[in-house]
């Protein structure tokens, strides 16, 4: 009994507590209090979470009218979190999250479409391409808006062993004159000898991977006809798709056992020497710098190249929610927070390119140290990931998308099994966001 | 009216009063059941019925039992129904064998016997997320303590990924399962070897019942109504489980450990088809009342 006393004055409490916060959240921009904004960061490493904080600090002193609360989220459950709090009514104001997953948020009508209440400063400093990753059909298909400022880009490099190359005498390429894939797999091969692997491919969650390098070779996974969405697997899209189970199975220039590795995984066995090459993005060169051995030499490798090198890319975004009562405050957060001078510390703090032009000019995001010089380079090799404008794209990647590319990088089905699921039961998925 | 009759009215209208009075006290501890369970309850049941959908201001209109037909075309429900079905039968078969054997034990004369009961109770302790954590630092491929004790022991070559392998993942969570409930099995079937008469089994072993014997005709029969009990909980709690194998491996590798709660929380939170989701969600209660009814109904007939 005392028990159930006891949750029944939880409940009252809880009530009150409800009561006082819906006041206090009200009209408070007429009584001249503080507008308060929850910011959701999804900043995880160290110097990131460091520049994120302290960017909020230094407007909370700034701003004393709009204090903004940092909020930490994380990467691995934060689509699940926004769409309970969206759905409770009391979203994060200002939201980290990227562009694959504001398609679907966008069409739900939870963003703020943000097209008219960006600043002239903010919208010029950003090139037209990055902003096509944040434009999206609003609720029920209505009309294209800019649902989230994208500021951080990632493109795929390949982090090599200096030592292992210069041993088996392959230079490095410059960004001008990138290997290609054929080259890749020829050097690939020449690196196995013994127990070493030339290259190991992290296939764990394989499906944004390989469809953003397909587009090396033209490969869209999706074509739109009449306003329906289907999935197409044909030449293009197979070409990748074949060459890194070539190198698994024909070459046997790469590691099975790295396949069901995460990202960061095979990152002690680099370090060992027990692959020569790491196909990863950008930021994994953070990871390397603060864990590899003190007499580990290594490089950045430029993107490779199919028929163009271009990949698909997603940009890291910051979005209103619709609900936020303080849209205009939360977008003069977010052009401050975006500035130039801002996104070089934030893209030093992830490893990642920033959008904006003025900082991707900075000197310190173009020096050879590190492979920045590379790496900002490669943001010219970005182009919009056809996938991003799929509807039901999230529920097709995880539903059929993730199991069939591990079986058939597992080598459990052929290819053309595999474009059998990815366009059956593709379809089947993709009809149900179809009107 | 005869003193009978008035003194027969008077007690029954007592007992009203008396009944009123129940009620009342009964309310505090009713309230918090209507609105956190029954509400919840009659709300999912009736959004299984409509197409309620994720998004702002959505309209959510009536479709009867549409959703209903859809779940039993759905093909990736009903392999992961499966998978659940494997995971809870051999969880609880486990579970249910590990248990009696700990339980026969703590029942026994040992040394330190407090010390042994307070130790088997440690996973109950503990909150189903951080069982998951902890044993995903266990099967860790490059840093966990499995893979490191085998390499010692010569049984594997190389790290073995256990939580990522297409055919380990579900054996791998199915350990995690057994040990997570082995302390509420272990305490109910230890009362019930506690309830078993110490005289049956003294004349017993004055005929001449060896242990085996003893065990197979005096302590399983009598324990018989508790094992019908704890099994079915069992069935029916790691059917539902959800939060362990969610921090263990969300459903992965390509959906070898998804079951069918994850099939259902996907569905609502990760794509926003509440109704689908709430229609699944009913489907699942009705498959384990009927799974469930088949077993105790089988069992009582035995009994009887």
């Amino acid at each position: 009994m005392r028990r159930r006393l006891r949750s029944v004055a939880a409940v009252a409490a809880a009530a009150v507590i409800g009561l006082a916060a819906g006041c206090s959240g009200g009209g408070s921009s007429d009584s001249g209090k503080p507008v308060k904004l929850k910011f959701l960061s999804l900043a995880w490493q160290k110097d990131s979470l460091a520049a994120n904080k302290r960017l909020v600090a230094e407007w909370n002193k700034e701003n004393p009218k709009i204090q903004v609360q940092y909020v930490q989220g994380s990467w691995d459950n934060v689509n699940d979190q926004l769409v309970t709090s969206f759905e409770g009514g009391d979203p994060p104001d200002v939201i980290h999250d990227d562009s694959s997953a504001l398609a679907g948020f966008a069409s739900q009508g939870y963003l703020t479409d943000l097209t008219k209440l960006l600043p002239a400063g903010l919208k010029s400093d950003i090139p037209q391409a990055a902003w096509g990753t944040a434009t999206f059909a609003g609720q029920g298909g209505g009309d294209q808006g800019i649902y989230g400022v994208p500021f951080l880009q990632e493109s795929q490099v390949i982090l090599a062993n200096k030592k292992l190359l210069d041993d088996a005498g392959v230079k490095v390429p410059t960004v001008d004159a990138p290997w290609t894939w054929d080259q890749f797999q020829q050097i690939s091969k020449k690196l196995t000898s013994g127990k070493r692997f030339g290259v190991a491919w992290a296939l764990k969650s394989p499906v944004n991977r390989v469809l953003n390098l397909s587009l090396n070779y033209g490969g869209t996974f999706f074509q739109t006809s009449g306003g329906k969405t289907t999935v197409k697997v044909g030449p293009q899209e197979r070409e990748v798709l074949q060459r890194i189970h070539d190198q698994l199975y024909k070459d046997k220039s790469a590691d099975p056992s790295a396949l069901g590795m995460g990202t960061a995984d095979p990152l002690p066995g680099f370090y060992a020497g027990k692959y020569a090459m790491l196909p990863a993005s950008i930021y994994m060169r953070q990871q390397v710098i603060e864990q590899a051995p003190k007499n580990f030499e290594w490089v950045t490798i430029p993107p490779l190249k199919g028929q163009t090198t271009q990949q698909g890319e997603i940009a890291q975004t910051l979005s209103v929610a619709a609900d936020s009562k303080h849209p205009k405050e939360a977008v003069k957060f977010i052009s401050w927070f975006l500035n130039g001078q801002h996104q070089v510390e934030l893209a030093k703090g992830d490893w990642l390119i920033p959008t904006s032009q003025t900082a991707a000019k900075d000197p310190s995001l173009n020096t050879s140290k590190d492979g920045w010089d590379i790496a900002t380079a490669s943001a010219k090799s970005l182009i919009l990931a056809p996938y991003l404008k799929v509807d039901g794209y999230d529920e097709f990647k995880t539903k059929v998308a993730t199991p069939a590319l591990q079986s058939y990088f597992a080598n459990k089905i052929s290819i053309d099994q595999l474009a059998q699921k990815l366009t059956g039961d593709g379809d089947k998925v993709l009809a149900r966001y179809q009107h | 009216m005869t003193a009978v009759q008035a003194a027969v009215r008077g007690r029954a209208a007592r007992g009203r009063g008396a009944d009123r009075g129940v009620s009342f006290l009964l309310l505090p501890a009713l309230i918090p059941v209507l609105i956190f369970s029954v509400g919840p309850l009659l709300y999912g049941i009736y959004l299984s019925f409509t197409d309620a959908r994720g998004g702002r201001n959505a309209v959510v209109s009536f479709v009867g039992l549409k959703n209903f037909g859809e779940v039993l075309t759905d093909g990736d429900f009903w392999s992961s129904f499966k998978i659940g079905l494997i995971w809870a039968v051999s969880v609880t078969v486990l579970q249910f064998a590990a248990a009696l054997g700990l339980a026969l034990l703590l029942n026994s004369d040992l040394r330190l016997r407090g010390l042994a009961r307070a130790l088997a109770m440690a996973p109950w302790a503990m909150p189903p997320i951080v069982i998951g954590l902890m044993w995903r630092l266990v099967y860790h491929p490059n840093a966990g303590i499995l893979n490191a004790t085998l390499r010692d022991a010569h049984v594997i070559g190389h790290n073995v990924d256990w939580l990522n392998n297409f055919g380990t993942a579900l054996p791998a969570i199915i350990v995690v399962g057994v040990w997570t409930g082995m302390p509420q099995t272990t305490v109910v079937l230890l009362a019930g070897l506690q309830g078993v008469a110490s005289e049956l089994h003294e004349a017993a072993a004055v005929d001449g019942a060896g242990v085996w014997r003893r065990f197979w005709s005096i302590t399983l029969p009598q324990l018989r109504p508790v094992i019908i009990a704890i099994t079915s909980l069992d069935f029916v709690w790691n059917i539902n489980q959800f939060a362990m194998v969610y921090a263990l491996t969300q459903g992965g590798p390509g959906g070898r450990t998804r079951l069918p709660m994850l099939f259902a929380y996907e569905e609502a939170f990760r794509y926003g088809f509440f109704g689908y989701a709430a229609a699944l969600g009913v489907a699942i209660t009705i498959v384990v009342l009927v799974v469930l009814g088949l077993y105790l109904w089988r069992q009582m007939r035995e009994n009887a």
